[in-house]
């Protein structure tokens, strides 16, 4: 299960049906997600509506269809809700919605899922649950002053069990990082607010699985960072770094195109 | 009014534990009792209001039932995204508490003056706007905030004015409040501080009938259609800006189920241009009593 090509084929097939776009948006986690639910997430009952479950916070919402593809895997979306994707009267959004079962916020208005996370990673505690709150943001979301906020405040509560993971794909909608917004050294950041931060590449899934179980297991009471360098589209040639795929719809030619290159790396058959 | 607020959050707070009190770095000696007898449930937010009620959306997701207490000229203003998206989006109950509402920072200036978040607020679905007159008001206000389940905006505006009621009243939410009763062709409707200006006009005025509006937000229909149909104009009296406050609330129901007319008595489409006490400023906005007589009876003329 989660086999990151699979998730990539039913982001495709999302996008295609419902002719959507932040396609590359969601290329960006699906490593990061495929670990996450594959060896560290608590399920706890196997049910989305279970208040015991760990949280997973896409408080970068426009990557929502990686999240969808992870819930197929679960059983808590069908095959009828990708193919029906964008149809008239259907649940699904473009944007994270905590209307969903399995979704834990509404967000794609950035800066919203760090702050519900600290309150929920909080909550837990106070509850002393053993629930963990991973929390995925993007570098373009840190131009957000609630993430610095919501970062203080996880520090000075000790939150131990909130896992900030950062997708540093260098982009955001109007261009790269750089130009838009300069961030500086997002590490040096984090831990100077006081974060137990490492930096690691977001498509390496052994090391992905590594750093968070180390992180996740540490005796330190800070809250933790994984800052993950990223590709943007990342996995098919032509929207990699490419950022026209923030927002480009896929045609007939370029899903075949993305379908083809997934299944040349024998990861997935052809439809 | 701010003790009665302090005394009830304090007693919801020790029969129930998962009553937290989160603060923006404001409330000072309000919460010093507070802060004695139930300190774990007591989070200062710093300041950092956005997050506060994000934070706060996160704790009710997990069973708690935050209270979120900043100026009102910060939350609901600062943070009406959050409210919008965190909080009402999930029918969370988070209530959330707006101290200083209307002019009463008058020296400090538009930053802390609030005059539109009411209007601000009646937009967003699955939350009550609650606006008492008085301490009795509020420890009412303050029962059928907790009983909700739902998000919930108090209003608390000038807090020693004058008392309003004589014991507990007990209206349920949505209800107005009868003060006073009276036989002449206007009433007097108002909210939070203008109660007691709606109390002196009265007299001045002989026997006009006199409505509270402790719940601004639902508000009962069939009630305000009665009181229209008693009479021939309503004057409604609040500490907000004429736009989308009570004055329009009461006017969207009896404009299409009445034919009576409404005269909006709140703050003109501007700011406060001066600095002075509170009683200047009523003033400067023509909310003080002298100022409204002249109105009404021109109204009347």
């Amino acid at each position: 299960m989660f086999e990151v090509g699979k998730l990539r084929k039913t982001i495709l097939d999302m996008a295609y049906a419902g002719s959507t776009v932040h396609i590359a948006c969601a290329f960006s986690i699906v490593e990061i997600l495929a670990v996450l639910y594959r060896s560290h997430l608590n399920l706890g009952n196997g049910h989305p509506e279970d208040p015991l479950r760990d949280y997973l916070v896409l408080s970068k919402g426009h990557g929502v269809m990686a999240q969808y593809a992870c819930m197929l895997e679960l059983g808590w979306l069908t095959d009828d809700d990708i193919q029906n994707y964008f149809s008239d009267g259907t649940s699904l959004k473009g944007l994270s919605d905590a209307h969903v079962a399995g979704l834990e916020v509404s967000s794609g208005s950035l800066g919203h899922g760090l702050s519900v996370s600290v309150g929920l990673a909080l909550g837990a505690k106070r509850n002393r649950t053993k629930q963990k709150c991973f929390a995925i943001v993007g570098d373009g979301e840190l131009n957000e002053g609630t993430i610095w906020e919501a970062l203080m405040f996880a520090v000075h509560f000790k939150l131990d069990n909130l896992i900030v993971i950062v997708d540093v794909n260098g982009y955001q909608a109007m261009g790269s990082t750089q130009e838009v917004m300069d961030m500086g050294n997002i590490t040096d950041k984090f831990e100077a607010f006081g974060f137990d931060t490492l930096e690691i590449n977001g498509h390496d899934e052994h090391l992905l699985d590594k750093t968070i179980h180390e992180l996740v297991n540490s005796h330190s009471d800070k809250p933790k960072a994984i800052i993950a360098n990223t590709i943007k589209g990342k996995g098919i040639s032509f929207m990699e770094s490419d950022n026209r795929w923030h927002y480009t719809r896929l045609t007939s030619e370029t899903y075949h195109q993305a379908i083809a290159e997934l299944s040349e790396k024998e990861v997935i058959s052809l439809p | 009014m701010r003790n009665a607020f302090s005394n009830a959050l304090i007693n919801a707070a020790k029969s129930d534990p998962r009553v937290i009190l989160m603060t923006g770095d404001h409330g000072y000696a309000l919460f010093d009792e507070f802060r004695q007898q139930c300190p774990e449930q007591y989070i200062n937010a710093g300041v950092a209001e956005q997050n506060m009620v994000g934070v706060a959306a996160g704790l009710a997701k997990s069973g708690f039932r935050p209270f979120v207490y900043g100026l009102s000229a910060f939350v609901p203003i600062r943070v009406l995204e959050q409210i919008k998206l965190d909080v009402c989006y999930e029918q969370l109950p988070v209530i959330l508490v707006g101290d200083g509402a209307g002019v009463v920072y008058s020296s400090l200036g538009s930053s802390h003056q609030s005059t539109e978040d009411i209007a601000a607020l009646r937009a967003i679905p699955h939350i009550a706007i609650l606006s008492p007159a008085d301490s009795y008001e509020m420890t009412q206000c303050m029962n059928l905030a907790l009983e909700a389940n739902q998000a919930v905006y108090l209003r608390i505006g000038k807090a020693d004015l004058h008392p309003i009621h004589s014991c507990l009243p007990d209206f349920p939410l949505g209800d107005l409040s009868q003060i006073k009763q009276g036989n002449s062709k206007m009433c007097l409707v108002a909210t939070g501080s203008m109660v007691k200006t709606a109390m002196d006009l009265s007299e001045r005025f002989g026997d006009l009938e006199v409505w509270s509006v402790p719940c601004i937000k639902p508000m009962n229909v069939s009630q305000v259609v009665s009181i229209a149909k008693r009479h021939e104009l309503i004057v409604v009296l609040e500490e907000h800006s004429i736009y989308g406050g009570v004055g329009s609330a009461i006017a969207e129901i009896t404009s299409e189920l009445s034919q009576t007319r409404v005269c909006r008595i709140g703050i003109q489409d501007k700011f406060s241009r001066f600095c002075g006490s509170y009683q200047y400023l009523m003033k400067e906005h023509h909310l003080d009593t002298e100022s409204i007589f002249k109105r009404i009876n021109k109204l009347n003329s």
